[in-house]
């Protein structure tokens, strides 16, 4: 069933509430909108098959919730995530101030040093932006993290943001060759390792 | 890959949620939030004890601190569905829905949950795979047997 697919990534999707990290989830997974997006409780999931390049990767996607009462326990997800989107809202400069922090919490919680970082400057069909684009190109350059803009509402950016974040992670097998439990294929470009779930795992 | 069902608490986070609580408890002065916090731990253990003391915890919240309902409903189906009570998960999915309908996060979880269930429905494919298998092994004998013949 699922022999062609190469591995499986986690990806989490962090930043602060309402800023719109279900709304992107939606339209990635769903090609949806709801601009009655309700409040994200603790942590949500969902999955989503990706083709890059000729290789299809099976996205776990994990979205957290911004709130205060949940941050406490939802930095315990990150462990083992391979990519994360970092979201701020174009029109609300305090979401991008927010960065720093959100940045320092996915360096102390993450346990792989070279997870991929993509930050994504949501909502840019909003007429009252308040954070250009050149100042979060240059945020993103310092921190050394990719950089997209988007709006979940219109579209625009959406499928690239995850497209670009899956891409880079593919590039970097070190990330996800281990994952699969198979360390003997690392450098081995020739040989795509078996995925570490086999079509056998889905029935346990 | 791990799905909300499946994915594990570390031990060293439900020792720390667990200590705040107690120490909570041991003043007579549990806050609705060290008591959710230590409840999210104990339904995300890999042992069923804990899941299980997680779900009284949470009804217990339910019951005294209206704020976190729809927190403590999302908790509680998958703290039953871990446990296998589907359908339990499932009336308290079905709840939620009731008062907030189109919930992505929770048509999510009951799509997982009914799947989890059908594949655990299989109850014949799972027996034809265990044919499968003793088979599997047969050839096996076989092919260790000619492999001590040729040599
Ligand atoms: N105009 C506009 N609104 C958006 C966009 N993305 C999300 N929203 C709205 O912003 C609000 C918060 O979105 P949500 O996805 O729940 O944010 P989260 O807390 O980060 O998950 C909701 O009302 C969404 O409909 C966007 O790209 N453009
Ligand atoms: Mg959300």
């Amino acid at each position: 069933m699922d022999e062609d697919i190469l591995t499986t990534l986690k990806i989490l999707i962090i930043g602060e509430s309402g800023v719109g990290k279900s709304s992107l989830l939606l339209r990635f997974t769903e090609d949806n909108f709801d601009p009655e997006q309700t409040l994200t409780i603790g942590v949500d999931f969902k999955t989503k098959k990706l083709t890059i390049d000729g290789n299809t990767v099976k996205l776990a996607i994990w979205d957290t919730a911004g709130q205060e009462r949940f941050r406490t326990l939802t930095p315990s997800y990150y462990r083992d995530a391979q990519g994360a989107i970092l979201v701020f809202d174009v029109s609300n400069h305090a979401s991008f101030a927010k960065l720093e922090t959100w940045l320092n919490e996915l360096d102390t919680y993450s346990t792989k040093s070279n997870i991929v970082k993509m930050i994504v400057g949501n909502k840019i069909d909003v007429k009252n932006r308040e954070v250009s684009r050149e100042e979060a190109m240059k945020f993103a350059r310092k921190h050394q993290t990719l950089y997209i803009e988007a709006s979940a509402k219109t579209r625009d950016g959406v499928q690239t943001a995850f497209e670009e974040l899956v891409q880079k992670v593919i590039q970097t097998p070190a990330l996800w060759e281990s994952y699969a439990g198979d360390n003997i294929h690392i450098g081995e470009k020739g040989h795509p390792p078996q995925s570490g779930c086999g079509s056998y795992c889905s029935l346990v | 890959m791990a799905d909300v069902l499946t994915e594990t608490v570390l031990p060293e986070d439900l020792k720390r949620f667990e200590k705040i609580y107690h120490e909570q408890l041991y003043k007579n002065d549990v806050t609705p939030k060290a008591q959710f916090e230590y409840a999210w731990c104990l339904v995300r253990s890999k042992y069923p004890a804990d899941i299980q003391k997680g779900i009284v915890l949470l009804e217990e919240l339910y019951k005294t601190h209206e704020e976190g309902h729809r927190d403590y409903l999302y908790y509680l189906a998958i703290g039953t569905a871990r446990l296998k009570e589907y359908s339990k998960a499932l009336n308290y999915v079905r709840s939620f829905l009731a008062i907030e309908p189109g919930n992505q996060q929770v048509i999510t979880l009951q799509q997982t949950i009914k799947k989890k269930m059908e594949k655990e429905g299989l109850v014949g494919m799972a027996m034809a795979g265990g044919v499968v298998l003793a088979v599997g092994a047969i050839v096996g004998v076989g092919m260790a047997i000619a492999h001590k013949v040729k040599s």
